[in-house]
């Protein structure tokens, strides 16, 4: 540990994107170059600082030294009940934290944005709001990983869309703003609902009990370790201190209302992931919104729903996911099957990208489906590495799209000829995403299929039937783009600039050191797994 | 006495350091470049070639070394090699061929432009060949598997402008990604059938050896014959076949690195890396039998009809690993072996043969060549030696592992013998037509200008040769020494005289028919399709296999895909937009509240939150 121990870590990786947000609101706004400088700058920052925190971060340990927690509002709800000792108070609070299955999400965040800025030099327009979303964006998808209330998860939740809004409807292409709507309209759906649930969440579950003298408030908050707590232990506190609560359990959740919750949860953050057949939303944000942008929406915006789904739906609801484990994995199957096949049948790069994502989470849901800590591990290693790897072949597109002025497959070919890099760095991006082993995605794909055997094998033999739809719909595109000859209208292309080939490299180079040391990931997510689906891989055996 | 195996873990690492200082260097270091990949296989070789001279010695232990790759919960996933007199066999085999391949390639991709890249993907094989052969366990034995694959994929796509090149590239990659698909799942099932999770081949050994009846006969059978699927994938068997003589569109030293010597072996080298599993399957065992001999048919027949002459080694190629697969289903795994070992050699000897002759010529077409022999006399003489190595003429290697087959069939299963017979008839057959149109005769439309290879082409023929000549003495009816050095169990002579004499019977016959028609020019060529038409057109488009999946797997897909672009669209897109037009017009009511101003909107919506919290959660305790 450093000089930087005891300092509120999590806080400084959060709040500096908006530090650097503010800087730049202070730039004239015609020194684009000193922005967009200021822009890369920032993003550095949480990155270093994560780095720095992944490096640091205690295996055995998990995330306990991490925690920080301000009060925020507290709301007097009423002074007097039962025998009039109690108080009960509703608290907002500001309360960080994280684990082992967080902290690489953060990572992701921080690396994939900061390569995302780095290929922001295809805006041509407004630089200034351009990075203020930006930076708005990033500080909202860390808030998102760091949050340990409900609450505070939801706002972050909210800024995200808000900053992806504009990002989408004024940077965009053609239709940016017939996307931006539509995203907004099908996410704002999927909020309303995960703002019902997280209401109804700490409108039961959120409660505890706080003890100072004689005096013992009870207080209703969104803290994520009390509603865990009262999830898996529901008469913990009728236990604890039962004179004070008269023998009533404050606490109460009925089988139904838990499947309810469960639901909603599911499709609250099944829209985010997304899962079919809620994904038609998202393929107009990856034809429309601009490069760097899609790389963070399909880098780390859809990694969000998997999150939410993981950290609220089956943490929180065990008994329901694991009944519902069938129906999960089922839905992860029609995910890889479905957007392969669709992907095969696509004539635009970006939407073959697109219907690939689909695919790819679907391997997420068998992961989280096989409900043991093979399938847990493989889920979370698909999130980090379908992260970088789709932010790189977004960032590619990006490059293609900037030369040739267009992403349609019949009109591209022999792109190798003119680009060697860029299309070698294409080819490993596909060869990646095919699940290549060496490259970080085989590790998920295997590790989740390898865990979901254990109780679904035709399930899992139907989604490795994926593999091969992969790897027909993958090298349809790449060596249609790659391969062949080049139409005579580009003339001689140039191939990547240093600015473009940085972002490539690293994300290349982090595709490449999952792929043939996953430990460096798994080990930092196995404290976690283990601890936290305790009580999950119980109802497994138990059930 | 030293242990060189302790250092086998170096052997991969000579040819992975040229591939990363050949893409480092980039394309500018031609001369560099080929001097660096061949001295990385050059090092392998001799550092396999030690090994193996260690190990020659029958007492010499095997050697392991693993580590721990993953650990996840209470499961542990294993990376690590293994020296065993098998591994150390093909090591030698891979890394000789490698270097050759890379000598042979100084002369034969001089021109490329693209050399350094060539050896570059040359060197990343190389590595990732001898890493699946040093796998001590299925599953990173799979991960090289890919490797190879991929490897494989770039090469016969390294003339990526070529259409054709680009198709046969993707239709090699998904072909074999089938079959990888099948052997996945066989490591699936044998992960969660094995007592402590555990993939080595040491441990899969004693499980499936010792009978414990750990894991039941209808499993066993269920992982062989996921783990043969893989195999046939790869060794380009019935019916997954069909990506391997398209694969003949990468360049020629690679058709014999890769498509003929190395890693289509891989397949039968999966099988005898397991073969307890096989042996604990009598249903496995004659399901690799029989789709191997039918294989080794099916594709001599075809190579009768081709006129390409890569596409003619191609399908002999195919032909010799479904020989191999049948004689690990029949139960002879030395025999299975043995082939593939004299196989690498003449095989890749005669490819590397083929590639001297296209490089004189300009042409793959048999029909206008002829008459090569006067003009290429080095070519021409190492080519006989393979074609007459392959034809199983004693006492060339060839020979003796093909009886070696014959044999274990002629004593177990007579239609099989019957079918190699057949298949080593044909052998024989197409190789004498091919040798007499290329060599002999007038001289055809493309030989005129034609002269002898550059001395680094020539010199891997005459290396090579060797071994297609000698290889097979270390295993003969007299004395089956590969056999017990590879099991190191003692292993009865095997000798058959009616095997024998049969088997040279055919290939004489074979060579015979072939002089007649194509060298003597006694019976007309055109006589067989004159009379049967259909029989030679049905051959020369290879059965229609590339049709019917054209009809029954490709088209299907892309009408499956198609229809649910409508449904993707119409339906659920449907659902979208009526979502859509439901909540705008929800909105249009609620629009008189909006002034456009975004302070107003996020303090409304602050309001309501806190409403709705405090509502639900103070209503409760409300008197």
């Amino acid at each position: 540990m450093s000089i930087l121990n005891g300092l509120p870590i999590l806080s400084f990786i959060l709040l500096s994107p908006l530090v650097g947000l503010l800087v730049i609101l202070l730039l004239p706004k015609e020194r684009s170059s000193w922005m967009k400088t200021a822009a890369i700058l920032t993003t550095l920052v949480p990155l270093a600082l994560s780095l720095w925190l992944y490096a640091g971060y205690d295996k055995q340990q998990g995330g306990a030294g991490y925690e920080e927690q301000l009060s925020w509002v507290e709301v007097p709800l009423n002074k007097e009940f039962q025998n009039g000792v109690a108080e009960f108070v509703f608290k907002f609070q500001y309360s960080l934290g994280i684990d082992g299955i967080s902290l690489p999400l953060v990572l992701l965040t921080a690396l994939v944005t900061a390569m995302a800025a780095l290929a922001a030099f295809h805006i041509k327009k407004r630089w200034k709001s351009f990075f203020v979303w930006f930076l708005l964006l990033e500080a909202g998808m860390l808030g998102v990983f760091l949050a340990q209330d409900v609450f505070l998860f939801f706002v972050f939740f909210e800024v995200t869309l808000v900053a992806m809004y504009f990002l989408i409807g004024i940077w965009g292409y053609f239709h940016r703003e017939r996307a931006a709507n539509q995203f907004l309209l099908y996410n704002g759906i999927g909020s309303a609902i995960m703002l019902l649930a997280f209401v109804l969440l700490v409108n039961t579950a959120g409660f505890r009990i706080e003890q100072a003298g004689e005096q013992a408030s009870f207080i209703y908050s969104g803290s994520y370790a009390d509603i865990l707590r009262n999830m898996t232990d529901p008469a913990a506190w009728v236990n604890m201190s039962p004179e004070q609560l008269g023998g009533i359990n404050p606490f109460q959740m009925t089988e139904t209302m838990q499947w309810v919750l469960f639901i909603m949860l599911l499709v609250a953050f099944g829209i985010k992931l997304p899962i079919f057949p809620f994904h038609t939303w998202m393929l107009k944000v990856h034809t429309e919104a601009p490069p760097a942008v899609v790389m963070i929406h399909s880098g780390v915006l859809l990694k969000m729903g998997a999150y939410g789904l993981l950290r609220f739906g089956v943490l929180l609801f065990p008994e329901q996911a694991r009944e519902w484990a069938v129906v999960l994995a089922a839905l992860g199957v029609i995910n890889i099957l479905y957007g392969a096949l669709l992907a095969f049948r696509q004539q635009e790069f970006k939407l073959v990208l697109a219907y690939s994502s689909i695919s790819h989470m679907g391997i997420v849901l068998l992961g989280l489906a096989a409900f043991n800590e093979l399938g847990m591990q493989g889920a979370l290693f698909q999130l980090v590495s379908h992260g970088l790897i789709s932010a790189l072949l977004f960032l590619i597109v990006g490059s293609i799209h900037e030369r040739t002025g267009t992403t349609e497959l019949s009109e591209l070919g022999g792109l190798a000829r003119s680009m060697p890099f860029i299309s070698g760095v294409l080819l490993t991006a596909g060869l990646a995403s095919l699940g290549l082993p060496g490259l970080s995605g085989f590790i998920g794909e295997f590790l989740a299929f390898l865990g979901l055997f254990e109780s679904m094998r035709w399930l899992t033999a139907a989604g490795v039937l994926g593999i091969i739809l992969t790897a027909v719909y993958v090298l349809r595109a790449v060596l249609k783009i790659t391969f062949g000859t080049q139409p005579e209208k580009y003339g001689a292309l140039k191939d990547a600039r240093l600015i473009e080939a940085i972002p490539m490299i690293v994300l290349l180079a982090f595709i490449l050191l999952l792929g043939c040391y996953p430990s460096l990931l798994t080990d930092t997510v196995q404290n976690s797994v283990g601890t936290l689906f305790e009580p999950l891989f119980a109802t497994r055996a138990g059930g | 006495m030293e242990m060189y195996s302790q250092a086998a873990w170096l052997i991969p690492l000579f040819p992975l350091a040229a591939f990363l200082v050949l893409t480092a260097l980039g394309r500018s270091f031609r001369r560099a470049g080929v001097l660096i990949g061949t001295l990385g296989s050059l090092a392998a070789f001799v550092l396999s070639l030690f090994i193996v001279i260690d190990r020659l010695d029958a007492n010499t232990v095997d050697y392991n070394y693993a580590f721990d790759w993953m650990k996840i919960g209470d499961y542990t996933l294993r990376i690590g090699f293994e020296v065993t007199n098998l591994t150390a066999m093909m090591l030698v085999v891979v890394t000789l061929v490698s270097f050759l391949v890379n000598v042979y390639s100084a002369g034969y991709m001089k021109n490329d432009e693209r050399i350094t890249v060539f050896y570059g993907y040359v060197s990343l094989f190389t590595f990732s060949m001898l890493g699946l052969v040093l796998s001590d366990n299925l599953l990173s034995l799979y991960i090289f598997w890919e490797l190879v694959g991929v490897c494989s994929f770039l090469l016969v796509g390294f003339w990526y402008a070529k259409p054709k090149a680009r198709a046969a590239a993707k239709k090699a990659f998904i072909v074999t990604r089938i079959g990888d698909a099948g052997l996945l799942l066989g490591i699936l099932l044998l992960f969660w059938y094995m007592p402590g999770h555990a993939l080595d081949f040491t441990t899969i050994q004693s499980v499936f050896d010792g009978q414990s009846g750990a894991i039941t006969t209808g499993i066993t059978t269920l992982i062989a014959l996921l783990i043969f699927l893989g195999a046939v994938g790869k060794s380009g068997q019935f019916p997954l076949h069909v990506w391997l003589p398209d694969a003949m569109e990468g360049p020629t030293p690679i058709s014999a690195l890769i498509h003929a010597a190395t890693m289509v072996a891989a397949g039968v080298f999966l099988i005898a890396r397991t073969y307890d599993i096989f042996q604990d399957s009598a249903a496995a065992m004659e399901t690799v039998a029989y789709i191997g001999g039918f294989t080794a048919i099916f594709a001599a027949t075809i190579a009768l009809a081709q006129n390409d002459i890569k596409r003619i080694l191609a399908y002999s190629t195919v032909s010799q690993l479904g020989y191999m697969m049948m004689a690990l289903g029949l139960g002879s795994l030395t025999g299975g072996v043995f082939h593939l070992f004299t196989h690498a050699f003449f095989k890749a000897l005669l490819f590397l043969g083929a590639g001297s002759i296209i490089h004189a010529v300009h042409t793959q077409n048999i029909h206008e060549m002829g008459g090569l022999g006067a003009k290429m006399k080095v070519t021409a003489w190492t080519f006989a030696i393979g074609a007459l190595a392959l034809s199983g003429i004693p006492p060339l290697s060839g020979f003796w592992s093909k009886d070696m087959i014959l044999t274990a069939a002629f004593e177990t299963n007579p239609l099989l013998f019957f079918v190699g017979l057949a298949a080593a008839f044909c052998t024989a057959l197409y190789m004498s037509r091919l040798f007499f149109l290329v060599f002999t005769g007038k001289p055809g439309a493309a030989s005129s200008g034609a002269q002898e290879s550059p001395v680094t082409m020539t010199l891997p023929l005459v290396v090579l040769a060797v071994p297609a000549v000698a290889a097979g003495f270390v295993e003969t009816p007299w004395n089956g020494w590969f056999g017990s050095w590879l099991s190191g169990e003692a292993e009865a002579a095997h000798g058959s005289g009616v095997a024998i004499v049969a088997s040279i019977a055919v290939g004489l016959l074979g060579i015979y028919v072939g002089w007649l028609v194509y060298g003597k020019g006694s019976v007309s060529r055109t006589a067989l399709a004159d009379r049967v038409p259909w029989l030679v057109k049905l051959l020369e488009r290879s059965y229609y296999v590339d049709e019917l999946y054209a009809v029954f797997v490709v088209k299907p897909l892309k009408l499956l895909g198609a229809i649910l672009i409508v449904i993707d669209e119409y339906v659920i897109g449907g659902l979208v937009r009526l979502t859509g037009i439901a909540t705008v017009s929800a909105g249009r009511l609620a629009a008189r509240l909006q002034n456009g101003q975004v302070q107003t909107y996020s303090l409304a919506a602050v309001i309501g939150f806190v409403i709705i919290v405090i509502a639900l959660v103070g209503r409760r305790f409300l008197p």
